[in-house]
This record gives C-alpha cells, sequence and structure tokens, in this order.
C-alpha cells in the first residue's frame, strides 16, 4: 500500500501548471479592460477562477471524504486532504485579489457584506479541517475525523455563492451564469473562460503533485510508528559507563 | 448503528444551528437598505445604509458636499452627502451610502462605489440600466 507505483518525481506536472498560468496571463494581459474600472478589470480573470477553484476543491474534499467513509481506503483520504489544501489556497487568493479590486472600486479593503463574510468563514473553517489533521498521528482516526468534517464543511460552497443573490451585498452577483444569459462583451467572455479551464488544468496537475507527496507522508508515518530499531537510531551508541581500563 | 449515529447526531445539530443563525442574521445580511425600504421607516439616528443607482443629472456638487438622488426600480431617495466621493462616482453609477434618514432626505459621510455585474468594452455599451430592476 506504501509502495510508489509513480514516479514521484515526475516533471510534467509542473510544465502543466507553467503553461496554464502562461496562458491565463497572455489571455489576461491582452483583452480589452473594462470601460469603467479600467485596467483593474483585469483582477477579475484570476480572481474568478480563483473562487471557481475554491469551490471545486471544496467539493471534490467533499467527493472524497464520502468515499473515504464508505471504502475506508486511505487513498480517498489522501484526495480529500490535497483538494482541500489547494482550496485553502485559492481561497485565500480569491480573498487577496478581491480586496485589491475592491479599495479601489469599491474605496474598502474590506466590509462585512454576506458574501465577503461567508468567503472568510469559509476559509478559516477550512484551515480547521487543516488543523483538525493535525491532532493524532493515528492514520485511521485522522482519515475518519476529517473526512466527517470535509463532508459537512461542503454546506458553505452553496452559501457563499448564492449570497450575493440571496441577500443585497455589495459584492455583485455573477456576470456570465445568470438566466438573461452574460452581461459582459464577448471577448472578456473568452478571457474569462479560458482562464477558468487554465486553472481547472493548473488544479488536476497541482493534485497529482499533492497526493504524491501525501503518499510520501503517510509512508514515512508508518515506517516511523513501526520502527522497531533503537530509540534514537544507528547513529548514537549509549554511553559506556563500565568504567574499564 | 452506534457507528452512524456518531455520525448524524454532530450533523443534525450542526444543520439546525446554521439553519438557526440563517433565519436569525438573514436581517443582518442584508448590507444595504433600497429607497423603497428607507422610506418606510422613520426618521432616526441609526447609522443605516442606502444603495441604488445614481440618477442621471441629479448630481449637485458644492463645496463640502453633494447632493443627488438615489434610486431604485420603484422610487428615489435624496442623499446629502458630505466629504470627498470616490473615484469611480458619477451619474449612473451604483453607490452604497452610509449615514441617517431624516424622513426627507438621507444625510451620508461614507460612500462606497457599488459596481454591479456589467462588463464593457467600450463606455458607448454600458446599458446603464439597475439591474436590480429586472428581478422584480
Amino acid at each position: 500500500m506504501t509502495t510508489l507505483e509513480r514516479n514521484p518525481s515526475s516533471v510534467w506536472p509542473w510544465i502543466v501548471m507553467a503553461v496554464a498560468g502562461l496562458v491565463t496571463f497572455v489571455a489576461a494581459m491582452s483583452v480589452s479592460p473594462d470601460a469603467v474600472q479600467g485596467q483593474l478589470s483585469r483582477i477579475m480573470y484570476v480572481h474568478v477562477p480563483s473562487a471557481w477553484l475554491a469551490y471545486l476543491s471544496f467539493g471534490v474534499t467533499m467527493f472524497a471524504s464520502a468515499m473515504y467513509l464508505w471504502k475506508r481506503d486511505l487513498a480517498w483520504d489522501r484526495r480529500a486532504h490535497s483538494s482541500a489544501e489547494i482550496g485553502v489556497f485559492f481561497t485565500g487568493l480569491a480573498i487577496s485579489l478581491g480586496m485589491i479590486w475592491g479599495k479601489s472600486t469599491w474605496g474598502v479593503w474590506w466590509t462585512w457584506d454576506a458574501r465577503l463574510t461567508l468567503t472568510a468563514i469559509m476559509f478559516f473553517v477550512y484551515l480547521g479541517y487543516l488543523a483538525l489533521r493535525r491532532t493524532t498521528d493515528d492514520l485511521d482516526a485522522r482519515a475518519k475525523r476529517a473526512a466527517v468534517m470535509g463532508v459537512l464543511a461542503v454546506i458553505q460552497v452553496p452559501l457563499v455563492h448564492f449570497s450575493v443573490i440571496w441577500w443585497q451585498t455589495l459584492h455583485q452577483p455573477p456576470s456570465i451564469i445568470k438566466p438573461e444569459g452574460p452581461d459582459m462583451d464577448p471577448s472578456m467572455v473568452v478571457t474569462l473562460l479560458i482562464s477558468v479551464l487554465s486553472f481547472t488544468v493548473m488544479y488536476a496537475a497541482m493534485m497529482y503533485k499533492r497526493i504524491d507527496l501525501a503518499r510520501i507522508e503517510d509512508a514515512v508515518l508508518i515506517a516511523e510508528q513501526t520502527n522497531t530499531g533503537p530509540a534514537a537510531g544507528e547513529a548514537v551508541v549509549a554511553p559506556d559507563l563500565s568504567g574499564g581500563s | 448503528m452506534r457507528k452512524y449515529a456518531r455520525f448524524i447526531v454532530p450533523a443534525g445539530v450542526i444543520v439546525i444551528a446554521l439553519g438557526f443563525l440563517m433565519v436569525n442574521l438573514s436581517s443582518t445580511l442584508v448590507y444595504f437598505n433600497t429607497p423603497a425600504e428607507l422610506q418606510a421607516r422613520d426618521a432616526s439616528d441609526a447609522r443605516l445604509r442606502l444603495g441604488g443607482r445614481v440618477v442621471p443629472g441629479s448630481v449637485v456638487e458644492a463645496d463640502t458636499t453633494v447632493v443627488f438622488q438615489v434610486e431604485d426600480c420603484d422610487t428615489s431617495v435624496q442623499v446629502i452627502h458630505t466629504g470627498v466621493p470616490p473615484q469611480l462616482f458619477q451619474e449612473g453609477i451604483g453607490v452604497v451610502v452610509e449615514g441617517a434618514w431624516t424622513g426627507e432626505a438621507f444625510e451620508s459621510d461614507t460612500m462606497l462605489v457599488k459596481h454591479d455585474e456589467e462588463y464593457r468594452v467600450d463606455d458607448e455599451d454600458y446599458d446603464k440600466v439597475d439591474h436590480t430592476c429586472s428581478e422584480s
């Protein structure tokens, strides 16, 4: 179970991530800016896909957690963990970029509207998920605790997404996915779709790398726990107290 | 069965707590009042937020104040804003102002520009309508 079927040092995921990042960068920089916001509107091409990856990651964490609870296979636990970690990163990125955009557009870095508040809560709850995973070294207990939280915490994803529709918020409602069709210049819609697609590919490559790492981490933990050699290892020799001549 | 109870009980508690929070917080989760909601209130010193669209042609700038109308689909309210409005402030744009309702006008000292979901390359292409109206 702890053997490495795949080569953990494979380079191609890094290349995929770099290419996806470059595609997003070129697309975001070549499209015309919004007439009112100006250059600031380019933040959207990273902010929106980051928020999408947060949703996707936490959705995958929920699925993998449920699969763990059903199958009790630690491979599902590693997938849930990896996805949650990536999700926390992209939630943080979406919040940070949103703050930069908000300072220039709204005039404030932060305000307690429903969308912002619920996103911040989601960020901290998933940080809590990662913290929960460090409460024990017992792989099965850790996986079980995390899986329960991984399933329950996903309720926040629809709350965050629909907050802008359910309550009057300062944050604008979705521009593209709305009943009347996109309320956005077609060139921007295409650019946004390119960036969302690139980020999704990036997510897949990151998952591949992170799961490999999780497998190594688990293998190290198991090796430590089954270690029957001297407590301090071979390098340390017990002092000879017999006196001698 | 015990195995499932350990999962279902905390899940139930969380769902009930969350539902309770949502129902009770719903009014506070609303970030601002619409002009119609504001007019339904009595004048008071309470600090409120008013959101809507700056009526084109209504903006009058003086030394330290800006006076304009904020509208939604139904009605409009006069805003007397003290201070320098944000850079993006202009006629037809969405704003959220913070201040007190005197019964006749809204006296604000803080203004946020609310960007709506419209994105256009050309300023001419902006359809300059209040999107919140399309729902009702």
